[in-house]
């Protein structure tokens, strides 16, 4: 404890030392609203033929964990157990490729809704905040603002709309009317969705709201296609867009320069064999100029001050009136089993 | 520089005069001849109860949901696999398939019901569990088969104060695990939990986590309690997916074990060589000590291993005699074992048989718990044990019926098993049609139906390795004889395939049913509307009469 503060102190002190020479603000901080970061990744299919969905959704997961989003602001959504599925041959893992190259699902994983849980509801209601009062933090979008969003989903869709689980689906209307919810309710400052689906760009030509910067695995009258099989499960490992995104996503850093409009050109025609679609017009930036960070890394809240703060004198906590008078009660182990039942029988 | 050093060791000093709670790791190997490896790992933590909140090591989300919801004993297990009590013997501690929360609340909780749900909720945020799923019309009160484990005030009625639940379809993997882990003082980089490498833990074919909190007697007369946050992980190995006999923490974990956790006050592993007398093996390393144990007339040999933190590798392992490894082992099963299924065919009426055997000479208490759901209603008229309704060997029941969405069906059964016998529960249910809505996503996958709980007062220490309800650490159960071994085991869950629509019909039922329309209306409008007349076949007019034609009729 003391010796935290002392680190503090000389951390403050020289921080003093270096203002007192004069810290230039970039220009371009002080124009952003940028604050935080948050990742909506939702995977909404069902089975075990659906493999590949749930290593698309966990490659993302990986590529934003490792450029810095905490878990905690991460919100995963995966409808299907593949990782421990009795049909994996290789417990505990998902692969992105046929030859183990990458385990996207990981050794620290923490899927927010699982299961049933992942339903239109739940999501419509996450989006917006509206979530039953008893709703864990983990379990909430806790955007403000100032929050930049990157929402990925992945699943089974159609012209207009995206299925959940097999047994319902989502309109691109009503995600429209979502974000828009959202919008008022200034929950983001800046969205960033990416849809790897069948007909995907249908689910983003409805939105309406500003700010929104959205692509797609393909055009309307497209499939999205599947990368390939591994023979050892059985099933297609991982769809073609997401394979390359998380290949491009491996070499970036959070130093890295790379710029959203690198990521927009990820897949080309005849890598995806879909035409990979973009939504610019709701997005007041230049895409060209955007950084790849501004929705895959995170912001860590930095307020800069040229006044030393004095953090030696901590408010006194209150004490808590504990009842330390009151007489000590005997306490007792029980027997575990109904023996008074028992006696009474005798 | 020697002031700096002066400096930090007051400030240790000073700081290990404040601490008041202790942390310890324990491991427990038991070989179950011929083909499995049981082990069992357990992390104590104890905490002066009065600061749960100022505790260095307890973990503070922990603390924060038992003080907030007033909660005085939890039970929380994540389990993959079934425990087969005749041929493994009895577990430390059993738990269901699936996921399993009891808990006992404080007596000045108003309102238990909305507390229990918020509970739920909020431990599944923790786990990363769906124990949100966990209703009023999931949830039991038993009032034979749990008791409180830890140290409570006397009071007259205890179980109104206790919920259970379990979620028999819930999966446990690595997303349960990684939170889990964050709960431990040297989460996984230090100590025994640096062994739980989710890919090897998951290879296994029982794998279980939990988590148990309760509160332990802080002195002799017991005027005062502190709380014990017990986290536990139990696996068990087939000899066929490791493809040897001899083991080792390389084999097991994928790795050694790099030292005790700095925060632990001990560390301690325990190897079970009893069966080293039919099955010869030899631990390398050689254990420090050896300990007896006679507990009750049931004679146990413990390896015992101090771990310290001293950086180095350590990997314990067994090597099986070859001269042995050819021999046939007689299973000796447990003195009580118990299997359940379900009867009947069709999709109207079915039943459930719980099979109880005692194997032990003398007669057995036992209480059976059957929870099933209310889209299985179970009728108490149609209870038989031994197929007939008013056996003598059921000594008290409880039954609470359940309501449609509301309220699970409830029986409780004390029943003295006779020496050497088999008894047979059964009781019949009806299946129930359930809404469009109310249907699971894969609802031809089946239902699941929740493990009965049988809480048995053993009178032989048999093939049981639970700890004393006194004791927390593992050296407790050295010649800890007690009259009676209290154990709570759960039988296997079972499956049902409820009356389940074709989903689909309702779209081919539009479909067809468009096309039919389509096919009748089209002609039929036709004929009603359209007026057919018969054109003038004459001869071919010329092009100055077309025009004449033409004009005539714009004149009209």
């Amino acid at each position: 404890m003391y010796r935290s503060t002392f680190l503090c102190c000389t951390f403050i002190f020289i921080f003093f030392i270096h203002s007192n020479q004069g810290v230039e603000i970039p220009e371009k901080f002080q124009k952003s609203n940028h604050t935080n970061n948050w990742a909506v990744l939702v995977d909404t299919s069902r089975f075990w033929f659906n493999y590949r969905h749930v290593a698309n959704v966990l490659s993302i997961y990986r590529s934003v964990k490792r450029l810095g989003i905490p878990d905690s602001q991460i919100i995963l959504m995966i409808s299907d157990d593949m990782a421990c599925n009795p049909r994996n041959p290789r417990p505990a893992t998902i692969f992105n490729n046929a030859h183990e190259q990458i385990n996207v699902y990981g050794d620290d994983v923490e899927v927010d809704y699982r299961g049933y849980e992942v339903s239109v509801e739940n999501f419509i209601r996450l989006l917006t905040g509206r979530v039953p009062p008893d709703t864990p933090r983990s379990k909430r979008l806790l955007t403000d603002e100032g929050s930049n969003i990157l929402i990925y989903l992945t699943g089974h869709g159609g012209d207009g709309f995206l299925k959940f689980q097999d047994s319902e689906e989502v309109t691109s209307q009503e995600l429209a009317d979502a974000l828009e919810q959202m919008w008022q309710k200034k929950r983001y400052n800046e969205i960033f969705f990416i849809i790897d689906t069948c007909q995907a760009s249908s689910m983003y030509e409805k939105f309406y709201s500003p700010n929104i910067l959205a692509t797609a695995s393909s055009l309307v009258g497209e499939d999205s296609l599947s990368h390939h099989v591994d023979s050892a499960i059985g099933v297609y490992i991982i769809d073609r867009y997401t394979y390359y995104v998380l290949e491009f996503l491996e070499n970036v850093h959070p130093t890295s320069k790379r710029t959203m409009s690198e990521f927009l050109a990820v897949c080309p025609k005849s890598a995806c064999l879909s035409t990979v679609g973009v939504r610019r017009d709701l997005f007041k930036r230049d895409p060209d100029k955007v950084p790849i960070t501004d929705f895959f890394g995170s912001v860590r809240p930095v307020i800069i001050t040229t006044e030393p703060i004095n953090i030696i004198d901590i408010p006194k906590r209150k004490k808590t009136n504990t009842n330390k008078s009151a007489t000590p009660e005997k306490h007792e182990y029980m027997p575990q089993f109904p023996m008074h039942l028992l006696q009474t029988t005798k | 520089m020697s002031i700096y050093r002066l400096f930090w060791i007051i400030f240790i000093s000073a700081y290990s005069v404040v601490r008041s709670d202790d942390f310890k790791e324990e491991m427990y190997i038991k070989p179950l001849p011929p083909s499995h490896l049981y082990t069992y790992f357990q992390f104590i933590t104890i905490v002066n109860h009065k600061s749960t909140e100022h505790s260095h090591l307890s973990p503070r989300s922990l603390g924060e949901v038992i003080s907030r919801f007033k909660v005085d004993e939890l039970h929380l297990t994540l389990t993959e696999g079934q425990w087969r009590h005749h041929q493994w013997g009895y577990p430390v501690l059993d738990a269901a398939p699936g996921a399993e929360l009891y808990a006992w609340f404080a007596t000045d909780v108003d309102d238990i019901d909305t507390q229990w749900r918020k509970l739920t909720s909020t431990l599944s945020g923790l786990f990363c569990a769906s124990l949100n799923f966990i209703d009023n019309f999931n949830t039991v009160i038993p009032q034979m088969a749990l008791w409180p484990t830890g140290a409570v005030k006397p009071i007259q009625n205890i179980t109104s104060q206790l919920r259970y639940a379990s979620l028999p379809r819930e999966i446990v993997c690595t997303e349960n695990l990684t939170p889990w882990k964050k709960l431990l003082p040297c989460e996984s980089s230090r100590g025994f939990s640096a062994l739980l490498n989710s890919r090897m833990i998951h290879n296994t074919k029982y794998h279980s986590i939990g988590v148990h909190v309760r509160k332990i007697c802080a002195n002799k007369d017991c005027t005062d309690t502190h709380l014990e946050i017990k986290q536990t992980v139990a696996l068990v190995y087939d000899y066929k997916i490791i493809n040897s006999m001899d083991w080792s923490f390389r084999k097991l974990f994928g790795q050694g074990l790099p030292g005790a956790c700095t925060l632990s006050s001990a560390s301690t592993i325990y190897v079970d060589v009893t069966t080293n007398s039919s099955h010869s093996f030899k631990l390398t390393p050689s254990p420090h000590r050896i300990l007896q144990s006679q507990r009750g007339a049931s004679e146990t040999e413990f390896a015992v291993y101090d771990i310290h933190n001293n950086g180095e590798m350590i990997n314990i392992g067994a090597k099986y005699d070859s001269k042995y490894s050819n021999n046939m082992t007689v299973i000796i099963p447990p003195p009580i074992y118990f299997n359940r299924y379900v009867l009947g065919y069709g999709k109207e009426f079915g039943g459930i048989v719980t099979e109880l055997v005692n194997n032990y000479m003398t007669a057995i208490d036992v209480v059976l718990l059957e929870n099933a759901p209310w889209w299985l209603p179970i009728q108490l008229s149609s209870l038989r044990v031994n197929g007939e309704a008013n056996n003598k060997l059921v000594i008290a029941q409880y039954f609470s019926p359940g309501r449609n969405r509301q309220k699970p069906y409830h029986l409780e059964l004390l029943i003295k098993l006779p020496p050497r016998s088999t008894t047979t529960v059964t009781i019949d249910f009806e299946f129930v049609f359930l809404k469009w809505q109310e249907y699971p996503p894969d609802a031809n996958h089946g239902f699941y139906i929740g493990s009965a709980l049988i809480t048995a007062n053993l009178p032989t220490a048999k093939q049981y390795s639970s700890l004393p309800i006194s004791g927390s650490t593992f050296d407790s159960i050295i010649n800890a004889s007690k009259p009676w071994y209290p154990a709570v085991f759960r039988t296997n869950g079972a499956m049902v395939s409820l009356p389940t629509p074709d989903f689909s019909m309702p779209y081919n039922v539009i479909c067809l049913a468009c096309t039919v329309v389509a096919l009748a209306f089209g002609p039929l409008h036709n004929i009603c509307t359209k007026e057919l007349i018969l054109k003038p076949v004459g001869t071919p007019v010329s092009l100055t009469q077309k025009l004449m034609n033409l004009l005539k009729r714009k004149k009209d």
